[in-house]
């Protein structure tokens, strides 16, 4: 964290601010490429970050010997054009997550080898297959620019997923399976999100020309976790900042934000900047909390307000060989509803030494075990890991969680979730820019909104309408 | 009245006394380690003679019952004794866990554990029979919990070492 995070000092006066043509707020992936494209059309650009680092939501963690595992996000797959042409010009390649073998399905304690992306629970099929194939048929009547202009947009929204999954199924195996996806996807569950917004979230796993699909979204080979950056995922933001060339401030975290018809003033703690223009690319409930002169909006300020983040943790073990490769196993896991983690990957470096397994403790499963003591978490995960791949995942060289509800810059993750009425009432305000300010994110996005993609394709944009304004 | 059924299962368990000790002494953790129980509806914490815990607890396939013990005698890292109710048609359930120091060839510790039921069957011949249908299950019902407890507080590591400080109890 950064040291200025948790002491204010006396603000600078416009007098001895600063001047640039933009200031960024936030130095993440969405942040960085607006300031990269604003450089590129030779504006003079600020990045003002909080943290002490730059990356956001994505953050390496040190395995030593030169090797690195992801904390935060970290897949890439098809469709996701953006982040990934902009690891091809930053130069940093990716290589395919492990999916060799079996993957396993825990329910009720006991785990069975499968292949593909379904789980074989065949008193859940017929309900995965009905809840699929009602998301992909109402995913097509939403439009992604504007979804509360979708047909039945009210009613859609006035749903949580998990009322209309409960509405449309026999069972409960399709919701199970469904939180399973989405206590890594959202780090909630289907009844703390809007249908509505769901469907939009689903409708944007896709690109232009090519309709998303849940299917990419759970995948592994053709999906969303298809790939991961050699380097892990932080590399793009730290090379970008490089490239940035002490354009980006850390440890400024931006206190209030003042503007009027000549200019904006970005206020910090060490200092003040003054700017034609301001681009946040902060989470949307941290952007709401920035002081704002003149008030934002106050239908943007509710809708920021209640764009809340999930709550996950990652949980890795590492150990000296990713010994379940061995035994024929991917070390992908799905659990099924009263297990600790949701979904577990081989979360190994390219070179596969040495083995990491990592699981995603959210929603639910991080609402019962966060603030257990360490220790009992741990134990709960690795028993859940050993479900999958055996005893030998009890005992691991080292273990290490990324709690992202405690990143005071961050507040959570992965992304916003919308409850009912939030998109139709105010999702119309996520994007319209307040006099000179713009809005940046992976939040902002409607394609792979809430993911890494999503982030680069916002910055893209928003670099895209500053320049237009300024020109 | 019915005679006494018992069921006793023995296992060396290769995680120290200490430990087993204060997780099988956790009255909030039974659902982590005994098969059959799906979850611990109330409970005191560390537990104390003369005070009560509640579970749910799977009995014949997808069929649950309530049950509620009472913490009946404490010798610590030894024994402990409760009991309890909610069993029918089995009566004056009682659970008997007991614990033995062991010293392995390498010179780690382990411990002796064993697990006993007491109870008496009601509803005559149908309840007897229904028991002796039932021992084996709870044989290896109790083997598992032994061995999930062994899987527990090997996966915890090092609990000494741990920081917890900053951990709560919502």
């Amino acid at each position: 964290m950064p040291s200025s995070a948790s002491t204010a000092s006396s603000p600078a006066s416009p007098a001895s601010a600063r001047n640039t043509d933009v200031v960024v707020i936030g130095a993440g992936l969405a942040g960085l490429t607006a300031a990269r494209r604003l450089v590129a059309a030779g504006h003079s650009v600020t990045v003002l970050e909080a943290r002490d680092r730059v990356g956001g939501r994505t953050l390496n963690h040190d395995l030593g010997d030169g090797q690195v595992v992801e904390a935060g996000g970290q897949f890439v797959g098809p469709t996701q054009n953006h982040v990934l042409a902009l690891a091809d010009e930053l130069g940093i390649d990716t290589f395919p997550a492990y999916d060799e073998g079996a993957a396993v399905y825990v329910h009720g304690g006991r785990g069975t080898r499968y292949t593909g992306d379904i789980p074989p629970d065949l008193l859940a099929l017929p309900d995965i297959g009905v809840t699929m194939a009602r998301i992909a048929r109402l995913t097509r009547q939403v439009p992604l620019h504007a979804p509360w202009e979708a047909r039945h947009a009210r009613r859609l929204d006035a749903l949580t997923l998990d009322s209309w999954i409960r509405r449309t199924t026999l069972g409960t195996g399709g919701l199970d399976l469904m939180n399973a996806f989405l206590g890594s996807a959202y780090g909630a569950t289907a009844a703390d999100a809007s249908l509505l917004f769901s469907l939009h979230y689903i409708a944007g796993m896709g690109s232009e020309g090519v309709p998303g699909t849940l299917e990419r979204g759970i995948g592994t080979k053709d999906g969303a976790q298809e790939r991961r950056f050699v380097g892990g995922s932080q590399r793009l933001s730290t090379t970008m900042a490089e490239q940035l060339d002490g354009r980006v401030v850390l440890g400024s975290p931006v206190r209030a934000v003042e503007q009027d018809g000549r200019g904006v003033t970005v206020r910090t703690d060490s200092g003040a900047w003054t700017c034609r223009r301001v681009v946040v690319a902060v989470p949307p409930a941290l952007a709401a909390r920035i002081h704002w002169s003149p008030l934002l909006p106050p239908e943007q300020d509710a809708l920021f307000s209640r764009l809340t983040f999930g709550r996950l943790m990652k949980c890795e073990a590492v150990y000296d060989e990713p010994f379940w490769r061995g035994d024929g196993l991917s070390g992908q896991g799905v659990f099924r509803a009263g297990s600790s983690v949701c979904s577990m990957f081989d979360n190994s470096p390219p070179s596969g030494k040495p083995g990491v397994l990592m699981g995603f403790l959210g929603g639910r499963q991080w609402r019962a075990w966060a603030h257990r003591p360490a220790h009992e978490r741990r134990g709960a995960v690795l028993r859940a890991f050993a479900q999958v791949v055996g005893r030998g995942a009890l005992r691991p060289a080292d273990y290490f969680e990324q709690d992202w509800t405690t990143e005071g810059w961050t507040r959570g993750g992965p992304t916003a979730i919308a409850a009912p009425g939030v998109l139709t009432d105010l999702g119309a305000w996520r994007d319209r820019p307040f006099g000179r300010v713009h809005w940046a994110g992976a939040e902002h996005a409607d394609y792979w909104n809430g993911y890494m993609d999503g982030a680069v394709r916002s910055g893209r944009d928003t670099a895209r309408a500053v320049i237009e304004q300024e020109s | 009245m019915a005679a006494v059924t018992e069921v006793t299962e023995r296992a060396v368990l290769a995680v120290p006394l200490r430990r087993v000790w204060e997780v099988t002494s956790a009255t909030d953790r039974y659902a982590e380690w005994v098969h059959g129980v799906l979850e611990v509806t109330a409970h005191h914490g560390t537990a104390e003679v003369g005070r009560t815990y509640s579970e749910c607890n799977r009995t014949v396939g997808p069929l649950t019952t309530r049950s509620t013990w009472t913490v009946r005698e404490i010798d610590p890292l030894r024994r402990r004794v409760d009991s309890g109710t909610g069993f029918e048609p089995m009566h004056g359930m009682t659970n008997i866990f007991e614990f033995r120091r062991l010293t392995f060839d390498d010179g780690t510790e382990g411990t002796e554990m064993t697990y006993s039921v007491r109870y008496r069957p009601g509803l005559g011949i149908v309840g007897r029979t229904i028991d002796k249908l039932q021992q084996p299950g709870l044989r290896k019902a109790f083997q598992t919990s032994m061995r999930n407890l062994e899987d527990l507080i090997v996966a915890e590591g090092d609990v000494a070492a741990d920081d917890d400080s900053g951990a709560t109890t919502p």
